[in-house]
C-alpha cells in the first residue's frame, strides 16, 4: 500500500458540480519527493488540501498511511502526519516570537512542555533558524519566515510535508534557502510534495506530476516529463532553458539519448556533440 | 510615518524586574495601584512613592524613557491638579471672585498629581520590562479562573497574541498602500477634516480586504497545524514562581503593611 | 535627449538613530527617452528606495533627480504632480485596488490628474486595452477578478495616467508561467506603441534580458554596473558575486565559450543560442 493514495477523487467548490478535480488518481510512496506542476486553476492547490483532510473529496477516497481522510476521528492525526506549508510566509506565523510560533503545533497536540522545547530546538536547527529563536517574525526576510513556517510543521513530527508554492513570493536567494531546506527534509526521510511554477525546482524531484484541468496530464521522472517539451508548451508550461535548447536542436536533426535538465548536463552534452 | 508609532514598549533587559514572573508582576501591579489610591496622608504617600522609585531604579531602564511616558499625559496631570486646587473646602487662603484656593485644595492637588504620576510610572515599568507575549500569557493564566463564568479566556488570549503578531505587518502594509495610492496622485495631506477622511478610503478599503484575506489564510494555516481551541492544549513555557518572585511579593507585602499602619497612625489629609 | 538625469543621488534611513542606514549611495545616470532600463539587485540593494525617489515619493538626502532637465523638488509643493509624469507600479499592485468597479479604479489616477470626463473615459479604455481587459470586466468589481486580471487592472490604473516614464517593480512576481508570458508581452506591446521610458525592476534575469535596452545592477545602495544586457550578463562571476545570477542559457553558452568553442559573448535567449550552435555544427559539417 502506498503512503498516500488518491483514488478517483472528484472535488468541487460549489453545488453545481463544476469539478476542480475530476477523477484524480495519484499514489505517493514513503520518502518520495514529488513535484506537482500546472498553471493556475488546474487544481494543484486543491489537491494539496485534500492530502491533509482540509478538504474532503466529493467522490473517491484519499488514504494517508492507512487512514482514510473522511473519518473525522482521524482528521487531526492526518494533519499532524501530513504538514502543509502555504505560499504566503507572513500569513502562517501565529506568534510574535519565533520559538513560540514553532511551538504552536505541538502545543495544539498536547505534547508535554519539556518535549515541546526539544522538538522546537531541533526543528529550528534543521531549518537553520536556531539563532533567530527569540526574534520577531516581521523583522525576518521572506526566505527566513518560510523556513520558520517549515520548522513549525516539522515540530509536529510529520512523515510528509506538502508545500503549496512555497517560493512564489520569494527572491532568488530566499528560493535557494527554502529549496535547500526541502532537500534536507527529503534526506531525513520525509516524504515531500512540492507544488511549484519553477521548473528548476521541479527538476530536483524524484517524480514530476503535471496537472491540467483537474486531472493528470503526464507523470514520470523529471527527464521523462521534460522531454515532452511540445506537450508542456502546448499547455503553456515552461521548461528549463537548457532543455528547450536541446529540444530545438533535436528539431534540426540532432540526436540525444538523455534529455539534459540543468546547466551542467547541457554543457556536457553540447561538448560531446561539438567535439 | 505610521511605522514610528512604538508598540508594546518592551525594552529587553536582565534586571530583577525583567526576570520576575509576568503573573507575579501583574498581581503586584494591582497591589501597587490599590496602595497608591489608599494612601491618605503624606507619610503613606511618601512610602509608596519611595517604593515606586525603587522599582524604577531596579528596572535598569533609563529615566528618560519614564519621563517620555509621562510626557504624553502631562496635560491631563496639569488640568486635574489645577481643578483640584480650586475644588477644596474650608477657609480660603487666596480668593479671586468665586475661585478660592484652600489648604485642602492644595493637598488634594498634590495627592492627585503624585498618584497619577506613580500610576503611570509603575504601569510603564510593567510594559517596559515584560514582552507583549509574556504579558498575554500571564493574563491568560491569571484569568483562567474566569472560565467558570463562561468567559472564553483562551480565545481572548489567542486573539491578543494574533493581534500582537499582525500589528507590525499591517502597519507596514498601510505604508505600502499609502505609497501606491500617492503614486496614483492621491492627495492625503491637503483639505479639511472631511476631505482628509474621504481621501483615506483608497487606503482603508485595500487594508481591510487584505486583513480579511490574511485572517482567512491564517485560519487555514492554524487548522493545518491542528489547532482545535484551548482544550487539550499544552504550553511550551512553564511558568514557575522562583525565589526572586517570593522575595518581591514579601517586600510588597511589607510596603502594604507600612502604608496601612501609617494610614492608621497618622491623620488623614484627604 | 535624456529624459531623466540622476545626479549623485543618496538616501539615508533613520538619520541620527542607531538604525541609520545608507539605502542609496551616490547614484548617477542618464536615461534616454524611450529606453527600457532593467534594474536588478539583491533584496536590500536599494532598488525600491531608488525608484521611489524617481517620482518624488521619497525625498533624497542629497543629490538630484532631473526630469526633462528640471529638478523634481524645485517646487516641492507641487511634488505630487511628478507622479503623473513618472508612473509607478509597485510590487503586488493588485493590493491597491479599492473602487466599486474596475473602470472606476483605473480612473482614480486620471481623475486625480484633473482630466475631464471624456479624457478619462478615453484614457481608461485605452489603458484597459493595453493590458487586455475586456469591456465586460470593466464593470465588474475588482475583487471578483482572477489573480492575473487584478494585476493587469492595477497596472492599467497607472498606465491610464499616461506617464512619460513608467516604473514597474517586479510586475510578474507570483504569476504562473503563462500569466508571466502574457503580461510581459503586453508591457512590450505598450512600450512599442507609447514609446515611453520604462524602468523594469525584476528578479527574473530571463525577463530582463528579453526586455531591457540597458541594465542597472545595484549592490549595497551603489550603482555597480550599467550596460547592455549582453555586456552585463557576460560578466557571470561579478554578477554572481553580488548574489545574482545570469540566465541559464547565458551560463551554458559562456561555459562552452570558456572551454574554447567559438561562441559570441553574452548570448541571452534560447533562439540566439540555437543559431550559434547550429552555425558551429554546420561549420564542422556535423549536420
Amino acid at each position: 500500500m502506498s503512503f498516500i493514495s488518491v483514488e478517483d477523487v472528484k472535488f468541487s467548490y460549489d453545488e453545481d458540480k463544476n469539478y476542480v478535480l475530476n477523477g484524480l488518481n495519484l499514489k505517493i510512496e514513503k520518502g518520495e519527493f514529488v513535484a506537482l506542476l500546472g498553471h493556475n486553476g488546474c487544481g494543484k492547490s486543491t489537491a494539496a488540501k485534500l492530502l491533509n483532510a482540509m478538504f474532503l473529496p466529493d467522490e473517491g477516497t484519499v488514504v494517508v498511511d492507512n487512514m482514510i481522510t473522511s473519518d473525522e476521528k482521524l482528521t487531526y492525526e492526518i494533519r499532524r502526519n501530513v504538514g502543509l506549508v502555504l505560499q504566503n510566509p507572513d500569513n502562517q506565523l501565529v506568534a510574535s516570537v519565533i520559538e513560540e510560533d514553532v511551538a504552536f503545533g505541538p502545543e495544539n497536540l498536547g505534547v508535554p512542555p519539556e518535549e515541546i522545547r526539544e522538538r522546537v530546538d531541533k526543528a529550528l536547527r534543521t531549518v537553520g533558524m536556531y539563532e533567530y529563536r527569540k526574534h520577531a517574525p516581521h523583522k525576518l526576510s521572506g526566505g527566513q519566515k518560510q523556513r520558520v513556517a517549515i520548522a513549525g510543521i516539522l515540530a509536529m513530527h510529520p512523515e510528509c510535508v506538502v508545500f503549496d508554492e512555497p517560493t512564489a513570493m520569494l527572491d532568488p536567494s530566499g528560493r535557494d534557502e527554502v529549496m535547500n531546506t526541502i532537500l534536507r527534509l527529503k534526506e531525513n526521510g520525509i516524504t515531500v510534495v512540492l507544488i511549484t511554477h519553477y521548473m528548476d525546482e521541479a527538476v530536483m524531484a524524484d517524480r514530476v506530476v503535471v496537472m491540467d484541468n483537474g486531472n493528470i496530464l503526464t507523470v514520470g521522472t523529471p527527464r521523462e516529463v521534460f522531454s515532452q517539451v511540445h506537450l508542456l508548451k502546448k499547455h503553456s508550461l515552461d521548461v528549463p532553458q537548457a532543455t528547450e535548447l536541446i529540444y530545438k536542436l533535436s528539431g534540426a536533426g540532432l540526436k540525444f539519448d538523455e534529455m539534459p535538465l540543468n546547466t551542467e548536463e547541457c554543457v556536457n552534452f553540447l561538448e560531446g556533440v561539438l567535439k | 510615518m505610521t511605522r514610528d508609532i512604538a508598540l508594546g514598549q518592551f525594552i529587553p533587559g536582565q534586571s530583577v524586574i525583567h526576570r520576575m514572573d509576568a503573573r507575579v508582576k501583574n498581581l503586584l501591579l494591582i497591589a501597587f495601584i490599590v496602595l497608591i489610591f489608599c494612601s491618605f496622608n503624606f507619610v503613606s504617600l511618601g512610602i509608596i512613592t519611595g517604593a515606586v522609585i525603587a522599582v524604577i531604579l531596579l528596572s535598569d531602564i533609563s529615566v528618560k524613557m519614564y519621563l517620555k511616558s509621562l510626557k504624553v499625559i502631562i496635560v491631563i496631570i496639569l488640568i486635574t491638579s489645577i481643578l483640584n486646587i480650586f475644588y477644596g473646602s474650608g477657609d480660603p487662603i487666596v480668593q479671586f471672585g468665586i475661585f478660592k484656593i484652600t489648604l485642602s485644595g492644595i493637598y488634594r492637588a498634590i495627592f492627585v498629581t503624585v498618584r497619577i504620576i506613580c500610576l503611570i510610572l509603575i504601569s510603564s515599568c510593567l510594559t517596559f520590562t515584560t514582552s507583549p507575549t509574556d504579558l498575554t500569557d500571564a493574563i491568560e493564566r491569571l484569568m483562567k479562573p474566569l472560565k467558570i463564568l463562561h468567559i472564553k479566556v483562551h480565545e481572548i488570549a489567542m486573539m491578543m497574541t494574533i493581534a500582537l503578531r499582525f500589528v507590525p505587518t499591517l502597519l507596514e502594509e498601510t505604508d505600502k498602500i499609502m505609497a501606491a495610492q500617492k503614486a496614483r496622485g492621491a492627495d492625503m495631506e491637503s483639505g479639511g477634516m472631511i476631505k482628509k477622511i474621504k481621501a483615506m478610503t483608497p487606503v482603508l478599503i485595500p487594508l481591510f480586504v487584505s486583513a480579511f484575506r490574511r485572517a482567512y489564510e491564517l485560519a487555514v494555516a492554524m487548522e493545518c497545524r491542528c489547532y482545535q481551541g484551548g482544550d487539550g492544549r499544552t504550553r511550551m513555557k512553564v511558568l514557575k514562581i522562583k525565589k526572586l518572585d517570593v522575595a518581591c511579593i514579601l517586600v510588597t507585602v511589607l510596603v502594604l503593611a507600612g502604608v496601612i499602619l501609617c494610614n492608621i497612625f497618622f491623620a488623614a489629609k484627604i | 535627449m535624456s529624459i531623466i538625469e540622476v545626479k549623485n543621488l543618496s538616501f539615508t534611513y533613520g538619520i541620527g538613530t542607531p538604525f541609520e542606514k545608507k539605502a542609496v549611495d551616490d547614484v548617477s545616470l542618464c536615461v534616454n527617452e524611450g529606453e527600457v532600463i532593467g534594474l536588478i539587485g539583491h533584496t536590500g540593494s536599494g532598488k525600491s528606495t531608488f525608484v521611489q525617489m524617481l517620482n518624488g515619493l521619497i525625498k533624497p538626502t542629497s543629490g538630484q533627480v532631473l526630469l526633462e532637465g528640471k529638478d523634481i523638488w524645485e517646487k516641492s509643493k507641487e511634488i505630487r504632480k511628478i507622479c503623473f509624469k513618472v508612473g509607478m507600479v509597485f510590487q503586488y499592485p493588485e493590493y491597491q485596488l479599492f473602487d466599486e468597479t474596475v473602470y472606476k479604479d483605473i480612473s482614480f489616477g486620471p481623475r486625480n490628474k484633473g482630466l475631464s470626463e471624456e479624457e478619462i473615459d478615453l484614457t481608461v479604455r485605452k489603458a484597459a486595452k493595453f493590458v487586455g481587459l475586456s469591456d465586460r470586466l470593466l464593470n465588474k468589481s475588482p475583487f471578483d477578478l482572477s489573480g492575473g486580471e487584478k494585476r493587469r487592472a492595477a497596472i492599467a490604473g497607472v498606465i491610464a495616467m499616461d506617464p512619460d516614464v513608467l516604473v514597474l517593480d517586479e510586475p510578474t512576481a507570483g504569476l504562473d508561467p503563462k500569466g508571466r508570458e502574457v503580461l510581459l508581452a503586453q508591457i512590450m506591446g505598450y512600450h512599442k506603441e507609447r514609446k515611453n521610458t520604462i524602468f523594469f525592476v525584476s528578479h527574473s534575469m530571463e525577463d530582463i534580458s528579453r526586455i531591457a535596452d540597458r541594465v542597472m545592477v545595484m549592490n549595497k545602495g551603489r550603482l555597480e554596473m550599467l550596460d547592455t544586457p549582453k555586456n552585463i550578463f557576460a560578466q557571470v562571476e561579478k554578477i554572481e558575486s553580488m548574489g545574482l545570477r545570469v540566465p541559464q542559457i547565458t551560463k551554458i553558452m559562456m561555459t562552452l565559450r570558456e572551454r574554447g568553442y567559438d561562441i559570441t559573448d553574452g548570448v541571452l535567449t534560447v533562439e540566439q543560442a540555437f543559431s550559434e550552435i547550429i552555425n558551429l555544427l554546420e561549420k564542422e559539417g556535423k549536420i
